[in-house]
């Protein structure tokens, strides 16, 4: 134990350098930042949003309509100018992104029944999120105006009916059933809260894995370029010591990293995500269904991405002992990505239950889409589908750890190799 | 004088290529035994196998009584291995590299400081040895690396091509830290293409071409059988 933990300080050591810890302070400062900028972005989009008006009509009814928009947040901002293509060109650099023309005659135009057309101008000045969904205000400043038009008409023409009763004469009470639970609300209210808990754990899980994959693949890869693992491999401790410290300082120094990321990316997501995410409503119907991790539920999860994370750093022990120097390194985590990406992309954006069988198998055959998995599984309540994938991911495990076990324990651990270059004559 | 190894009818095979054929040597307490050979004639493989690095395909090795097969942890406890090509971590201070390696050796505080005081007074860093590797000249690194081979005083230890790459200088303080050592009783398996570095440093050489030993006995001895004034005359004639 004492030469276990003497060579795991070693791996520690030469894992965590200046350039790691600078690295990831850096990548954490700039999610913040990224992530604070989306975050005022999005508290502007939120809030009361500037308009620029030209109104020829100046009508009472005009009048009105521009009170409708302060009530629905939206403030008007006057134009000065003889027509709409001067109001156009004097709101090319002004502040806001919306022009709103009412000509002259809009307010007979509606007593009438046949209202002139109001003529809208977006500005689209980027193509960002933020940038796009400012054009989004032009619907919304419509909405609000036809809203306060269509009110006021009924209310004249029919002063007993409610005009929201004779609108959406329809009234519905929504429930949401998952399983045998049932919860009264609708299935968009709880959309925010299943998709942060289950898009955050499997990009944490997917870092978790390349990054620690990419540890041990190097480190064994500069150990061999070093010319350091011979003489490594000759001193008074067992083969399976070094192979153990190597893959457990790799997981350490992984967790550590991809918990400073997520905590960066945390930050930056809450900008991106803030705004969509659901109300208190939505929470109490989502743990009505069951769909929030209860403390066992959280412990179980952990150990599944524990087992995932177990999986590729023996996945990468393997590899590592193929890689000649640190470069061939580099590709050699290709496999890893890949065994992580195919899993990632399909549970995220397929059912699997849709997948042909042979996809479904080729999937399930990859230990860390069980992990994938294991948020939405627990979420619909297939405990058994979560505890076979975390005994097929013990298994695999177990099997890699005794093939690395082996390898490391033969001449292959110096003879084995990947090459692209021309084959060289062997010295002996 | 006793034995410390005992190397009988080792094979090594690669598949179907046959590294080494038939080589058996023993080597004695407190001495220099010296594989000379050209390229490819198994020295390095076979220096591997006994380093515990290779599986032998065929025969026995022994050290001290343990057979490589069954105990290479006996093996790893009582030899000190300096591959041809080897390094130290770059990112470690000298020091902090010797006293990484000690602390395997070591069982007490007072032992390692022991290893430690010996290696420096091997390698004649000085203040250097608290630079980083990465710092260190290719002779610097091959004397730390000297250090660490010899500070633990083992029943054996095995020098691939000790000077292989250092210049005039290096080579010769290299081969006074062996010759040193050597005179304090450890004993040495070498290997090396240089003839003249073996007849200083050897007290007995085993001749190896094409994974066979051709011959072995003292440098002098050699000498007086093959008629010839140097090892690399004896090894021409030995190979005829």
């Amino acid at each position: 134990m004492k030469k276990f933990t003497h060579l795991l300080k070693k791996e520690l050591r030469e894992l965590v350098t200046k350039q790691l810890v600078i690295s990831l302070l850096f990548t954490m400062a700039l999610f913040y930042f990224i992530g604070n900028i989306t975050k005022q972005e999005a508290r502007k989009a939120a809030g009361s949003q500037k308009i620029s008006v030209l109104d020829l009509d100046k009508s009472d009814l005009s009048r009105s309509l521009l009170g409708a928009l302060a009530a629905a947040h939206f403030e008007s901002v006057p134009v000065a100018a003889a027509d709409s293509a001067a109001a156009v060109e004097a709101c090319r650099k002004g502040a806001t992104n919306v022009l709103l023309v009412i000509p002259a005659g809009f307010g007979a135009s509606v007593a009438g029944l046949d209202p002139l057309k109001i003529e809208t101008y977006a500005y689209l000045r980027n193509f960002s999120i933020m940038g796009v969904r400012r054009s989004e205000i032009v619907k919304a400043v419509l909405g609000a105006m036809n809203e306060y038009l269509s009110n006021n008409v009924i209310k004249e023409r029919l002063p007993d009916i409610d005009p929201a009763a004779l609108k959406n004469p329809i009234k519905t009470r929504d429930f949401v059933l998952i399983r045998d639970r049932m919860a009264e609300g609708t299935a968009s209210s709880i959309t925010g809260i299943v998709m942060s808990q289950g898009l955050l754990i499997p990009v944490i899980l997917m870092m978790m894995i390349i990054y620690s994959s990419q540890m041990v693949i190097s480190a064994i890869a500069m150990e061999k370029q070093d010319k350091t693992l011979e003489t490594l491999l000759t001193v008074p401790v067992s083969r399976t010591a070094i192979v153990a410290a190597k893959m457990l300082a790799a997981g350490i120094v992984g967790l550590l990293s991809a918990g400073i990321y997520m905590l960066g990316y945390k930050s930056f997501m809450s900008g991106m995500t803030g705004d969509m995410q659901a109300g208190a409503a939505g929470q109490s119907v989502a743990a009505k269904l069951g769909l929030t991790l209860s403390g066992n539920g959280v412990i179980v999860l952990g150990i599944s991405l524990f087992l995932a994370i177990l999986c590729a750093l023996a996945l990468a022990t393997i590899l590592g002992v193929l890689a000649e120097d640190f470069r061939s390194a580099q590709n050699l985590i290709m496999p890893v990505v890949l065994l992580v990406m195919i899993p990632y992309f399909l549970t995220m954006f397929t059912d699997i239950h849709s997948l042909s069988p042979p996809v479904k198998i080729l999937l399930l055959a990859i230990p860390f889409s069980h992990s994938f998995l294991a948020v939405q599984n627990m979420f619909l309540g297939n405990t058994q589908a979560v505890l076979f994938g975390m005994l097929y991911m013990l298994a695999f495990f177990l099997v890699l750890v005794f093939l690395a076990g082996k390898i490391f324990s033969s001449d292959k651990v110096l003879t084995m190799k990947l090459s692209w270059k021309k084959k060289k004559k062997l010295n002996f | 004088m006793g034995i410390v190894l005992k190397v009988e009818h080792l094979k090594k095979r690669y598949g179907q290529l046959e590294a080494v054929k038939d080589v058996s040597f023993e080597v004695n307490e407190g001495e220099v035994f010296a594989l000379i050979g050209p390229n490819g004639a198994g020295k390095t493989t076979t220096l591997r196998v006994v380093a515990t690095l290779l599986t032998p395909s065929d025969g026995t090795v022994t050290l001290g009584g343990f057979d490589l097969k069954h105990h290479p942890e006996k093996f790893r406890e009582r030899i000190s291995y300096l591959p041809e090509e080897a390094g130290a971590y770059r990112n470690f201070k000298a020091r902090r590299y010797l006293e990484f390696m000690a602390r395997f050796y070591a069982d007490t505080a007072e032992k390692e400081r022991e290893f430690l005081q010996r290696a420096e007074s091997i390698c004649g860093l000085g203040a250097r040895l608290d630079d980083k590797v990465g710092t260190y000249s290719k002779g610097m690194v091959r004397k730390l690396l000297l250090a660490r081979a010899l500070m633990t005083r083992p029943a054996l230890t095995i020098l691939d091509e000790p000077t292989s790459g250092l210049d005039v200088i290096n080579s010769l303080e290299v081969r006074e830290i062996i010759k040193r050592y050597a005179r304090e009783g450890i004993s040495v398996l070498l290997s090396s293409h240089n003839m003249l570095e073996i007849e200083y440093l050897s007290d007995r050489v085993a001749l190896i071409d094409k994974g066979l030993i051709l011959d072995s006995g003292t440098p002098a001895g050699l000498k007086e059988k093959y008629h010839a004034e140097n090892l690399e005359v004896v090894f021409r004639s030995a190979l005829r």
